[in-house]
């Protein structure tokens, strides 16, 4: 009982996460300039991935496998937030199109 | 004695970091050791404690503070953004910190990235550079209130940070 009802809890924060992770990329769609693209990519894209941790957390095997997980989402939260705000001062200071020739080339 | 302290503290949290990473394989713990006090030492090195010490409970309280924002923030761009009109003001505003210096300024500005609303665009000296989402919001109240709680993770005291100008 107990067991069928994590499960259920936990596809259901896989689904949140997958949906958010889907809106953020809609925003590189939806919103028209690079720095409102960067607000949807880096909150939202943070919210997809705590969920999914949370998902995962009851799967862990052990206590150290669980921090682990944490681990990989405090890391990933620390480099999203330093990449937005570098991204954002690259756009600031208008080396936009030099940004924007190096994302064609790669 | 800072030096010291602040040797075992890293290194303590290293080896945390190193058991979470082996996933608390046993057989791996010695050269573990070795090697968190190898980079203890140089993070110590390259990087010497500064005067702003971490408070344990206000930081945990900070975390809670900060998870719950960022849930606000996640939510608040998925509504703007599922919502058929794109509601967004967009623009650019220049913020005063009264943090000190170092790890409070940049702990403030990658915080408010992750923030509703705000995105940090460049911090030059005392100023912040903050892109808006929608400049209709209490962006300022924010901006204060996110302000106190990285001045008390940092055991600064309220008068201190205030009194700077502003």
């Amino acid at each position: 009982m107990i067991e069928s009802f994590v499960l259920i809890t936990q596809v259901l924060l896989m689904l949140a996460g997958c949906f958010f992770f889907g809106v953020g990329t809609l925003g590189l769609f939806r919103f028209s300039d690079t720095l409102c693209r960067i607000h949807a990519l880096t909150k939202i894209d943070n919210l997809g991935l705590g969920f999914i941790v949370l998902a995962l957390l009851p799967l862990a095997p052990s206590m150290a496998a669980g921090l682990k997980v944490v681990l990989i989402w405090v890391v990933a939260l620390a480099a999203s937030a330093t990449s937005a705000h570098l991204v954002a001062r690259a756009v600031r200071s208008g080396v936009r199109a030099r940004m924007e020739k190096g994302n064609r080339n790669g | 004695m800072a030096l010291l302290r602040a040797f075992c503290l890293r290194a303590g949290v290293f080896f945390l970091v190193w058991w979470v990473l082996t996933e608390g394989d046993p057989s791996g713990l010695w050269s573990g050791a070795v090697i968190v006090l190898i980079v203890a030492l140089f993070s110590c090195t390259l990087y010497p404690p500064s005067s702003h010490a971490l408070r344990p409970a206000a930081a945990l309280a900070f975390a809670g503070y900060f998870t719950l924002r960022s849930v606000t923030a996640g939510l608040d761009v998925a509504r703007r953004l599922l919502s058929p009109s794109i509601p967004l003001n967009p623009g650019y505003l220049l913020v005063k910190t009264s943090l000190p210096e170092g790890g409070p300024r940049w702990l403030l500005a990658n915080t408010l990235s992750l923030m509703p609303g705000t995105l940090s665009v460049r911090l030059q000296g005392a100023s912040l550079e903050l892109h808006c989402l929608d400049l209709d919001l209490p962006i300022d109240e924010d901006v204060r209130a996110a302000e106190r709680r990285v001045a008390g993770v940092f055991g600064l005291s309220e008068t201190s940070a205030e009194e700077s100008p502003s």
